[in-house]
């Protein structure tokens, strides 16, 4: 066990994390070429946006300078802001973590972050500065950085170059020379952490693994702490980064264990494995639990696939447990879920992997945080879902969840990020210069603001250069409205939405406005309204259509003319009926759609 | 009743709207085309028909030889002698008088001249090759010559065309005696130039369906009858050939692109010239058989469209079975309670306010 190395490696995103991955797999000739470039993003929506969603691991031979055999373990780590709480699991089943830091950039708010929790896991952290041979790096400054904004001593960082490889070897070397190795005995009960997991259609869930004492071989009886479950092992093994069977995994080890779980619901990572001899064996604790910050509802375009969608967010939640769902229902929209998410670019994700891994039809409703919402008896209500208000005369005020955001932006573009901060209802609590030419923002900001662009607009106004970095922070009270859709008088459910009382006018003109034009005229006239309680704030009509026929229906033409009209009637199958009004499904992503 | 169609996919050049099968610079092969209809008409041979319609493409680009060749050369293998209505349909420009005579001599007694506007702009703004002066003059050389009935067809929707220009053609058309009219709105059909650049000046929807209603005014005032939803005629004048198709009655269709209804089935010929000359009775293709209960959903829709006639669902029991046409009945009475329909107790009609969003209406009438 002396001769294991499990480590991760942590960075803002772009700094290069995958391509020193795959420089490190080429070192211990686990990958032979460069071609099948970024193997451990092997989801093709994470090499799309050129970021890691999951974390997976991959082990790999090393022969160190002085000889030794070491067997090195790395444990793959999402770089976004969304994602800590992965990032916690996975350096919960590491001794050790790479701090890449790309030397033309500097640090970046993730960076800071996932040091943070990296520190906090107790890991020996070995800062790296990547991109050396860029012309514009600056490995100096980097090297202040890194001790005045994280308190890490600069002889210790490395510098390399990922793309070329310069200084990678040395950096093997410092993994063994000062990344602990693990400790526990394979000789004391079975205690291991559930860090990732996948499902196979075949042999059903397969947690990946991080084993802290005892040893797993075929034939072993398992149990699940959280949920008492026992299973019979029937496959270990580690991953290439290929799946590979092997005999046993003992203390220390990283690897998967495949033991013919076939519900998914039967394991959640960040559960832990024990021995079914010993239930005593208390479970591994200290990483952060995720929080859903923001919510959205789901549903199956095609009210008939509700049960495909079930077993589709089954799956995926073993996949990704950072989500939760529960059961929700619209008048418009029919049967779907409440989702959960962690921010707003992992319910992108998610709702795209939804989609495009597990085949889902979905339309998903605008997002919203949890309001906190205080009625006139003084109740405190935690609302996820705008539709789910009292009644406005029962509701004495409204609180939204507040973030604490961390950004570093260069000098130029504070003036424009302090405006849109304002603009999206911000205060500042703190400006620092970490160097120079940047300045570190602290704000807190509504989380709300989250979901409609923030991060988008810091993007743009910054010409990409802002990183940004949050946590929650508390609610704070807001004179904050519910305001409705009607449609033909109609209640919209899915379009109900909270806003700041100056704002919902304007907002709830452009919705309508947009609305009018989404929406296709029908044989009646349709009164599209915004209310406030029982107040209208807004209003457009769509004039009744005067023209759908055929012309010209003679001859052969009438077989074609009845496809024509079968046509018609497929795409309004698509739609969703509001009374007698059919909506098309892009409606109720119209919201967020607005904000951008 | 049988009907006998048969398709001439000729054209001097392709009007910008046109998305019907149909060839400019092609006349070369008019006579090889003729002796290829005579051919086809041989798989069909001892049927009898009650109507003949030549249709287009530009069948008065035949000239008077290939006419009495075609009309003589199917003759001799069907059944003609039982023909009530024999309509060809003419291009304002290539209907010469000798042409017209000579479709008299063969036995054609209605001509349904392809003027669709009186306007030079108009006209012009489409690709149409004629002006409204040499329409007004087909019109004249086809009362002169004497046939029964003269139809012509308006186009609703041309670009720049106002109700003003619409009154004042069909004044003219009415004025000139004609007894029957196709109001046919403009459509943007796939692919068709004016669907790829469209000019500023074409009337929307809402302008076509305004100038629709102005039309169908102003043609009732005149002795009209609204009798399909494209057609209007003056008592009697109504078109028999097309009457079969929306009673769903049997047709056959020679020619490449032309579409048949026999024994229940609905089939056609590709649309390919060259492989048609070759071969004419071996490019059938879309063989459609219905099920009894579809059957009958497709003729109620097509029967619809005959506002004054309307839909008598016992001729229908009659012909697919009570048990096939119930789950109809219940759909068109659920209709009529919405007053989408109107239901005297016999029959079946469009509600006229619904005449043009009749879409809907067909859909639920075929159940999809």
């Amino acid at each position: 066990m002396d001769s294991i190395r499990n480590f991760c490696i942590i960075a803002h995103i772009d700094h290069g994390k995958s391509t020193l991955a795959d420089r490190i797999l080429e070192l211990t000739g686990v990958l032979h070429t460069t071609a099948n470039a970024q193997v451990l993003d092997s989801m093709d929506l994470e090499r799309e946006r050129g970021i890691t969603i999951k974390a997976k691991s991959v082990r790999m031979p090393y022969q160190s300078r002085s000889g030794e055999k070491y067997t090195l373990n790395l444990i793959d780590t999402p770089g976004h802001v969304d994602f800590s709480y992965e990032v916690s699991r996975s350096l919960k089943a590491c001794e050790g973590a790479i701090l890449l830091v790309d030397a033309s950039q500097g640090v970046e708010a993730q960076t800071i972050a996932n040091a943070y929790l990296a520190i906090d896991a107790g890991l020996e952290i070995i800062p790296v500065i990547n991109k050396i041979d860029l012309p514009m790096a600056m490995i100096d400054e980097c090297r202040l950085q890194l001790e005045d904004m994280l308190g890490l001593p600069t002889n210790g960082a490395l510098l390399i170059s990922a793309k070329n490889g310069t200084g990678v070897p040395d950096l093997l070397e410092a993994i063994v020379s000062r990344i602990p190795p693990p400790r526990g005995s394979p000789d004391e009960p079975l205690k291991c952490l559930i860090f990732d997991s996948y499902y196979d259609s075949y042999r059903g869930v397969i947690p990946h693994i991080r084993l802290f004492s005892g040893s797993l071989h075929c034939g072993d009886r398992i149990m699940i702490k959280s949920t008492s479950k026992v299973f019979e092992v029937d496959e270990v093994g580690y991953f290439l980064p290929q799946i590979t069977p092997c005999n046993r995994l003992a203390a220390g080890e990283v690897g998967y264990v495949g033991a013919t779980i076939r519900k998914a619901g039967d394991i959640h990572v960040g559960d832990t494995i024990i021995s079914p001899d010993y239930v005593e064996t208390p479970a591994i604790l200290g990483f952060k639990h995720s929080q859903p910050m923001v919510f959205c509802g789901i549903y199956p375009i095609n009210s008939n696939d509700y049960g495909k969608l079930t077993t589709a967010l089954e799956k995926f939640q073993l996949n990704d447990s950072s989500i939760v769902y529960e059961k929700e229902s619209s008048a418009a929209l029919g049967h779907g879920y409440r989702l959960g998410f962690l921010g707003m670019l992992h319910m992108e994700i998610a709702l795209e992997r939804l989609k495009r891994e597990y085949e889902q039809e979905l339309i998903s409703t605008m997002p919203s945080v949890i309001y906190k919402v205080v009625t006139t008896r003084g109740e405190a209500l935690m609302i996820d879902n705008p539709s789910k208000f009292p009644p406005t005369h029962y509701i004495d005020h409204i609180e939204e969840p507040i973030i604490r955001a961390r950004i570093i932006i260069p000098n130029d573009f504070v003036g424009a990020c302090m405006e849109l901060s304002e603009s999206k209802r911000g205060t500042m609590v703190s400006m620092e210069n970490p160097d120079t030419r940047r300045a570190l923002l602290t704000y807190d900001l509504p989380l709300a603001e989250m979901t409609t662009g923030y991060y988008d607009k810091l993007k743009s106004v910054s010409r990409g250069y802002a990183s940004m970095d949050y946590e929650l922070a508390g609610y704070r009270s807001g004179d904050l409205v519910k305001v409705d859709i009607l449609v033909k008088e109609n209640q919209v459910d899915a379009l109900s939405f909270v806003s700041v009382r100056d704002s919902a006018v304007p907002r709830g003109r452009a919705l309508i406005h947009k609305l009018r034009k989404l929406i296709p005229r029908h044989l009646f006239e349709i009164t599209l309204q915004a209310a406030i309680g029982g107040k209208i704030i807004a209003r457009e009509d769509i004039v009744p259509v005067r023209k759908d026929v055929l012309a010209k229906c003679y001859g052969g033409d009438i077989t074609r003319k009845r496809k024509l009209l079968e046509k018609q009637k497929e795409g309004k199958k698509r739609m969703k009926m509001v009374g007698s009004v059919e909506v098309p499904q892009e409606a109720f992503m119209l919201l967020l759609k607005m904000e951008e | 009743m049988r009907g006998l169609y048969i398709h001439l996919p000729f054209c001097v050049k392709k009007c910008s709207y046109c998305d019907f099968y149909s060839l400019p610079a092609r006349l070369g092969s008019l006579e090889s085309y003729v002796q290829a209809v005579v051919h086809e008409s041989c798989r069909y041979a001892g049927l009898s028909f009650q109507t003949l319609y030549l249709g287009g493409g530009t069948p008065s680009l035949l000239g008077a030889r290939n006419l009495r060749n075609l009309v003589g050369g199917i003759r001799k293998s069907l059944d003609l002698s039982n023909l009530v209505e024999s309509t060809i349909e003419v291009n304002p420009e290539s209907a010469t008088s000798e042409l017209l005579e000579a479709a008299k001599e063969a036995g054609i007694n209605r001509v349904s001249i392809g003027v669709q506007s009186l306007s030079d702009y108009e006209l012009q703004s489409v690709g149409r090759i004629h002006n409204a002066a040499q329409a007004i003059e087909a019109i004249k050389i086809a009362r002169r010559i004497g046939f029964k009935s003269v139809s012509v067809d308006i186009i609703i929707g041309l670009p720049g065309q106002s109700w003003s220009t619409l009154r004042k053609a069909l004044e003219t058309l009415v004025g000139a005696g004609i007894e029957h009219i196709s109001l046919y709105c403009l459509s943007l059909e796939e692919g068709t130039p004016l669907e790829k650049s469209p000019p500023e000046d074409l009337p929307t929807d809402d302008m076509q369906a305004q100038l629709f209603e102005q039309a169908r005014s102003f043609l009732l005032g005149c002795g009209f009858a609204h009798y399909e939803i494209s057609n209007f005629a003056l008592k009697g004048c109504e078109c028999l050939h097309n009457l079969n198709y929306w009673r769903g009655g049997e047709y056959v269709g020679l020619g490449p692109a032309a579409a048949s209804h026999l024994y229940g089935r609905r089939f056609r010929n590709r649309a390919d010239l060259d492989a048609y000359i070759e071969r004419p009775d071996g490019i059938t293709e879309d063989v459609e058989e219905l099920n009894a209960r579809d059957k009958a959903s497709e003729e109620a829709m097509l029967r619809l469209r005959l506002l004054v006639e309307g839909l008598d669902v016992s001729e229908l029991a009659a012909r697919f079975g009570q048990d096939n046409i119930e789950p109809l009945i219940s759909r068109l009475d659920h209709m009529a309670h919405d007053r989408l329909l109107v239901f005297d107790g016999l029959r079946y009609r469009l509600m006229p306010s619904r005449i043009l969003t009749s879409n809907p209406i067909f859909a639920e009438v075929l159940c999809f």
